[in-house]
């Protein structure tokens, strides 16, 4: 048979419409359609009930109530504000929503690590038991004490407002070791402003809730300022009004016009370091036209008029320091950049609104100020009567958790010669404040025998110290380096044994008090997940320690465990019978008073125990200044009457005054014609933990573009330097030189380049690794002469194409 | 949803809730904004004056869910109907799997709130832990955008259907919103007069941004500052 054209068309009409009447097509087209659907390399999340459990969140000091969502009881997905806990009100910071990949971090070690070969290999690290790591580290610690050389352990820890830090300091004081330093914070500063003029050990308060004006001297306020959700809270408050008109002005005094600035009623724009001459000239202006609460300072200031000193002679007061032309508005003017009349502008709003409030400080890296300039703002809260009871300025109240007979207290302090924790042998200031770049200057320098042992905790001290190099030049003169890091970061690559921690969420920790907030605090946060890798709380690794040592230091950490130390705690607080727990919806803790205290709604420690493991936390009303001071005069200081008998007394009149005293930034001014400064972002983490991947996503490309950083700098400064947006360009100061890229920014002062803080890592993972540069190599410490303390305001730099 | 610029103070917590909620995938360089995901995405505006008069504000960006009638921009041009709105809940949804990758709604969305998958999503392994089952992650070749977090208010529904209320009568709060730390965002139903968000989008310092295109953007804006309210005439 011929098979002719007419059949192949019949044959394949009739293959078309039987396969289309087979349901073999339409199976294809739906397997095809399942198929494309089903990606096998994309994760499917795993299924299960979802539950909320509440905690609090430790990644800052903020102490945030939170509450974490889980699935299957074992997966955490997500991390919100808690809506009934006072302090962030449902609110969260972009740290807290980030805040699960820090647990699951591929960056995170698995257990304790040794390191075989030489320091800073990372090859060498080599996984060994728990017990082998203690072990190595008792037979250290106990041939020291043994020797009577317990001077040769040191401890740099972060924690400051947490039981950790009063952990560390029993174990260090009944150790012998005075060696226990805290990485800088501005809470040093105002804590030694506090103690200066207030004769207090406690950091200074302010209740910005409840202002109406707020003076800002460089504060980084709406960037966090110590605790940030609080900050937030206060800034909406401030916003309230609505319609555009706020309850409360907010005059934000700084060189670049930072976030703060811009959310400011109004930005006074200076000179970068004229900050505290700006105050001085307010005062000045205050004194001048009599806008000063005369009847508080008459009666409750020394140091104000003329005063004697311990000597009997006669020193002039603040009133004549700030009266002298130097602080006239026209002196003033000049040098800050600021109009004279702009300045009795601001002096005259601000003594004559009610509830004005200066403020300063923590802006550009978290560290200690200068303290003349630091007692310079504070003096105009001084003059504004701001110190008074139930005023806006106050302390941060301690937290009642000594019962009367502390036994073990008393063991910790017998079992050595007296050691003033955090001291720098052979030092010379006068107010010794935060001794951590004193004590890391005089080990590099072999004024101190070799640490044999040097712990850091809580800290990443090699990425985050502001000269970070100081740091790194002083591991030369330790001989074993224990790093406490849960996370392979810069410091844990250069340790010599690493004891990882748990992270965040995964055991308890509590937090101590609130940074700047004048009302008591305190919190449990438990752990929502058990330790995904095989880590140990640091504080169990201090307990197991002790009791390793035994004697005197077992005597003093007698607790099995962190938790049992914790609850110990919560004990001796609920035995005092002060403040309650915020339990319920809109408890507003601004609105407490010293003077009318709160009834405990608590029954025991146990029940205490619960409730703030339920995610609700502690409070109480503020200290009440007035009698909590405790100077020599009983009256608040201007005057720095206690330095004369600490080996300072000179003639000059000035040296016992806030007055205005830049310390002097290194290196030659026509080698180094601008200044740098840096600043801080809430949206970029910048101390011990590296900026999660979900925060880098939200970086701008003018500040990060691949792994180029930007600097901020001003079109008429980077003009004639023949640079534009983008241009490629080499940084030096004195400290160092990087390369960095330009953006050009009219929110740059001309003659100052900004540069972001929290970037430049070279430890962890290749989302954060490489990207940009860490500002910390870059700028330069000047040490406070009165308090030894670090500071940072400027540093020369000079800027060139690349 | 209104957001108040005067309040935002740009700590991105918006943004970083959005991406944990809703799985939003990341790459180790983000800095191609181009190429980023980013449902929430924040914007940075200027009054272009110099220093000292220099001000600047952040202004976040979810979808708009475009009201504008019959469709928005970006449903009107799919092809496959993997883009619809919902004309109850008045939300602009995104269906992955119908979705054929060719990025009309794209180049359609005039306020650049859709984002395309260059590549496959990937998560470091352990991270891949902490992603949510309510979400699903999404494939190469798929556009994806803001859902006002949709699976919010499934879930919302649900509740209220088991409490024995009327589940249109159902309430909730998207992610961003709920993690604002100065209560920035207001979520709710704009066609209720009595809701807060419909009186925040009457207030006289309430504007949209591009308005003058008639896509009837849903979200509106809240600031005191004449040079934002005229900046959010400009293109995106």
């Amino acid at each position: 048979m011929k098979f002719g054209r007419r059949a192949f068309l019949q044959f394949a009409a009739g293959a078309v419409g039987g396969t289309l009447l087979s349901p073999m097509p339409w199976r294809l087209a739906d397997d095809t359609a399942i198929w494309s659907q089903n990606w096998s390399w994309r994760p499917s999340p795993e299924r299960g009930p979802i539950t909320t459990v509440p905690t609090v969140c430790t990644l800052c000091q903020g102490g945030c109530g939170i509450q974490a969502r889980l699935v299957n009881g074992n997966r955490a997905i997500f991390l919100e504000g808690n809506p009934v806990h006072p302090v962030n009100a449902g609110g969260i910071c972009p740290l807290g929503a980030a805040a699960l990949q820090y647990l699951y971090a591929p960056y995170r070690i698995e257990q304790p690590m040794k390191q075989t070969r030489a320091r800073g290999e990372a090859a060498g690290f080599q996984p060994i038991s728990w017990s082998e790591a203690l072990d190595d580290l008792v037979k250290r610690l106990a041939r020291l004490k043994s020797e009577g050389t317990p001077g040769g352990v040191a401890c740099i820890t972060g924690s400051r407002w947490n039981s950790m830090d009063d952990l560390w300091a029993r174990f260090f004081s009944a150790y012998g070791s005075p060696g226990l330093f805290k990485m800088p914070s501005h809470s040093d500063s105002l804590r030694a402003t506090a103690k200066l003029a207030l004769g207090k050990d406690s950091p200074l308060a302010f209740a910005l809730e409840n202002a109406s004006y707020v003076l800002s001297f460089g504060a980084a306020l709406v960037e966090g300022w110590g605790a940030p959700a609080r900050m937030q809270a206060a800034f909406m408050r401030w916003q309230k009004n609505g319609a555009g008109k706020g309850a409360a002005k907010l005059v934000q005094v700084e060189s670049r016009c930072s976030m703060s600035a811009a959310k400011a009623d109004q930005w006074v724009p200076v000179v970068p370091g004229t900050e505290a001459l700006l105050a001085l000239g307010i005062a000045h202006v205050m004194v001048k036209e009599n806008l000063y609460d005369a009847d508080f300072v008459s009666r409750g200031v020394l140091g104000f008029e003329d005063w004697t000193d311990m000597q009997g002679k006669v020193r002039s007061g603040f009133k004549k320091i700030a009266l002298s032309a130097a602080y006239a508005p026209d002196q003033v003017a000049a040098r800050t950049g600021v109009d004279a009349a702009k300045i009795q502008g601001l002096a005259r709003e601000f003594a004559s609104t009610a509830n004005a409030v200066a403020v300063w400080g923590g802006g550009q890296h978290n560290v200690p100020g200068n303290i003349y300039h630091e007692m310079s703002f504070f003096a105009l809260n001084v003059l504004r009567g701001n110190l008074k009871s139930g005023g806006l300025v106050s302390l941060v109240p301690d937290v009642p958790f000594q019962p009367a007979d502390d036994q073990t207290a008393a063991s910790a302090e017998g079992g050595a010669p007296q050691v003033k924790l955090g001291s720098v042998p052979g030092t010379r200031v006068p107010l010794p404040g935060n001794g951590i770049y004193g004590f890391l200057d005089i080990l590099t320098r072999g004024m101190i025998p070799p640490l044999e042992v040097l712990f850091v905790h809580d800290a990443n001290p090699a990425y985050s110290l502001p000269e970070n190099k100081i740091f790194k030049a002083a591991l030369d003169k330790v001989g074993y380096v224990v790093s406490m890091s849960p996370y392979m970061d810069e410091t844990a690559m250069t340790a010599d044994l690493i004891l990882p921690n748990h992270a965040a969420f995964e055991g308890f920790e509590d937090v101590v008090g609130l940074p700047g907030v004048p009302y008591a605090y305190y919190a449990v946060s438990r752990p929502i997940l058990k330790p995904r890798k095989d880590t140990k709380h640091s504080g169990d690794v201090v307990l197991q320690l002790s009791k390793a040592l035994g004697g005197n230091v077992a005597a003093a950490l007698p607790w099995a465990s962190y938790e049992e130390y914790l609850k110990n705690r919560v004990n001796a607080l609920a035995a005092s019978k002060r403040g309650a727990v915020a339990d319920k919806k809109d408890i507003d803790l601004s609105r407490l008073q010293s003077s009318v205290s709160v009834s405990p709604n608590f029954k025991d420690g146990t029940d205490l125990w619960k409730k703030l493991t339920g995610g609700f936390c502690w409070y109480d009303v503020p200290v009440d200044v007035r009698s909590a001071l405790d100077t020599d005069s009983g009256k608040i200081e201007l005057a720095f009457r206690a330095i004369q008998g600490k080996g300072l007394n000179v003639e000059d009149d000035q040296v016992y005054l806030p007055h205005f005293k830049p310390l002097p930034p290194s290196g030659d001014e026509k080698e180094y014609p601008l200044l740098l400064l840096s600043y801080g972002m809430l949206s970029l983490s910048c101390e011990n933990l590296a900026n999660p991947p979900f925060m880098t996503k939200t970086l701008w490309d003018f500040v990060l573009k691949k792994n180029d950083l930007f600097v901020e700098v001003n079109p008429s400064t980077a003009g004639p330097l023949g640079m534009s947006e983008g241009s490629k360009a080499v940084l030096k100061t004195p400290q160092g030189e990087v390369a960095v890229r330009v953006h050009l920014s009219q929110a740059a002062r001309p003659g100052a380049i900004y540069m972001p803080q929290g970037l430049g890592h070279t430890a962890y993972d290749e989302y954060i690794q490489g990207k940009g540069v860490n500002s910390n190599s870059v700028v330069e410490v000047q040490v406070d002469p009165i308090t030894g303390m670090g500071t940072v305001w400027a540093t020369r730099a000079q800027l060139r194409r690349a | 949803m209104a957001i108040d610029l005067d309040r935002c103070t740009g700590c991105m917590a918006c943004s970083v809730a959005c991406q944990a909620e809703n799985n939003v995938s990341f790459r180790a360089d983000e800095s191609d904004k181009l190429r980023s995901i980013t449902w929430l995405e924040v914007y940075h505006l200027q009054n272009g004056k110099e220093y000292p008069d220099y001000q600047f504000t952040y202004l976040p960006r979810p979808c708009m869910h475009c009201d504008s009638p019959h469709h928005s921009p970006c449903t009107f041009v799919c092809p496959v109907n993997a883009t619809t709105r919902d004309e109850v809940s008045g939300i602009v949804n995104h269906i992955y799997p119908r979705c054929i990758g060719c990025r009309y709604c794209i180049v359609a969305c005039p306020y650049h709130a859709r984002d395309f998958n260059w590549w496959d999503p990937k998560w470091p392994k352990s991270m891949e832990s902490m992603l949510s089952p309510e979400v699903s992650t999404r494939m190469r070749g798929v556009v994806e955008k803001c859902t006002f977090c949709h699976h919010r208010l499934l879930k919302a529904r649900s509740k209220a259907y088991l409490d024995g209320i009327d589940p249109n009568e159902a309430t909730y709060v998207p992610a961003c919103a709920e993690a604002c730390p100065t209560k920035a965002i207001t979520f709710g139903n704009l066609l209720d007069p009595e809701s807060e968000v419909a009186k925040l989008s009457k207030d006289p310092r309430a504007f949209r941004i591009l308005a003058k295109l008639n896509t009837e953007p849903k979200v509106y804006y809240l600031s005191k500052h004449q040079w934002v309210h005229k900046l959010g005439d400009n293109s995106f």
